[in-house]
């Protein structure tokens, strides 16, 4: 087998940075909102995916 | 080299796709694990919290985790928000292989996806678990969340920033020998997290003393395995579906 190409990057395009962000966000929803964005509605969030953060290493209460 | 659909040159959307998928797969493993291996010590942990409540039925103003929610709704979450993390993570670590050049130049894609799956563990997941372990239900102090919320990314932030580094730095002695450039970074590499495990500060809360310290460091190895099941699973797979290697491998079994 000859050596396989290896292409070192792949362009990045713009509008890669808003679905970046966008990944971000929903991280954030998901692990760390706690009533900055939300208000109240972020407390059936948090409880929600309580199990979750705990488990995966997030400060909690 | 003419063929490049043998070579697997793909497009940016491509690699995003590849990302979130192997995201999903890494989060449901991630939540399995979760499911079977850290809901043990969370339910030791709520047992000791249901003690407590019991002790001091006066609280009336207190946290009720179980009031929201049944407990199977927060399992079947904790499992979702694996998953969901998954997906998100996936897209965020294919935006950053896409656009690391340096990062293993020259390496196969294989390679270099694990090797970048380790590296984000081990800032992202390791480092924050040795200065600020995880805590279960039961533990943390509702009045200091925000405090460690602000330090635990922190030190993530900080640790990210010591792999960019390390990656530049690599590149930067592209001209010594490849023992002698490993062992340089790794030494930075080390020396760079001792200072953030020194600089930070300690974490602010005191472990309860009617927490068993069993429950406690059963819960933090397995909250470790979880991360680790979804940092390594998303760089394995990643690098399964990105590396040409593994694709023509594909392609000749489908063929034979």
């Amino acid at each position: 087998m000859t050596s396989p190409a290896h292409p070192l990057s792949v362009a990045v395009p713009r509008w890669a940075y808003a679905v970046a962000l966008v990944a971000l966000l929903i991280t954030w929803l998901v692990l760390q909102e706690n009533g900055v964005a939300l208000g109240h509605a972020a407390e059936s969030l948090h409880e929600f995916f309580h199990d979750g953060r705990h488990a995966l290493g997030v400060p909690c209460h | 080299m003419s063929d490049n659909v043998d070579t697997g040159v793909i497009g940016f959307r491509g690699v995003l796709l590849r990302g979130v998928a192997a995201g999903g797969v890494a989060g449901l493993l991630a939540g399995l694990v979760g499911l079977f291996v850290v809901e043990v010590p969370i339910r030791a942990a709520l047992a000791v919290e249901e003690a407590r409540a019991a002790a001091e039925p006066a609280e009336a103003g207190g946290h009720d985790h179980g009031e929201m929610f049944s407990r199977g709704t927060q399992v079947f979450g904790g499992v979702l928000a694996a998953v969901i993390v998954g997906l998100a993570v996936g897209a965020l670590f294919a935006t950053a292989y896409a656009g690391s050049r340096r990062w293993f130049a020259g390496r196969p894609p294989f390679g270099r996806s694990v090797a970048l799956a380790a590296a984000v563990f081990g800032a992202a997941a390791l480092l924050p678990a040795v200065k600020y372990p995880a805590n279960p239900p039961a533990v943390g102090d509702p009045g200091t969340v925000d405090y460690r919320t602000v330090l635990y990314l922190g030190v993530i932030a900080a640790g990210l920033l010591v792999v960019v580094g390390a990656s530049g730095l690599a590149s930067r002695l592209a001209h010594l020998g490849g023992p002698v450039r490993a062992a340089v970074v790794a030494l930075a590499v080390v020396a760079a997290f001792v200072v953030i495990l020194l600089v930070f500060p300690a974490p602010p809360d005191a472990v309860p003393a009617d927490m068993p310290s069993d429950v406690l460091w059963e819960f933090r190895l397995a909250s470790l395995a979880e991360t680790a099941t979804l940092w390594l699973g998303l760089g394995v797979v990643f690098g399964l579906l990105v590396d040409p290697a593994a694709r023509r491998a594909r392609t000749a079994a489908v063929a034979a």
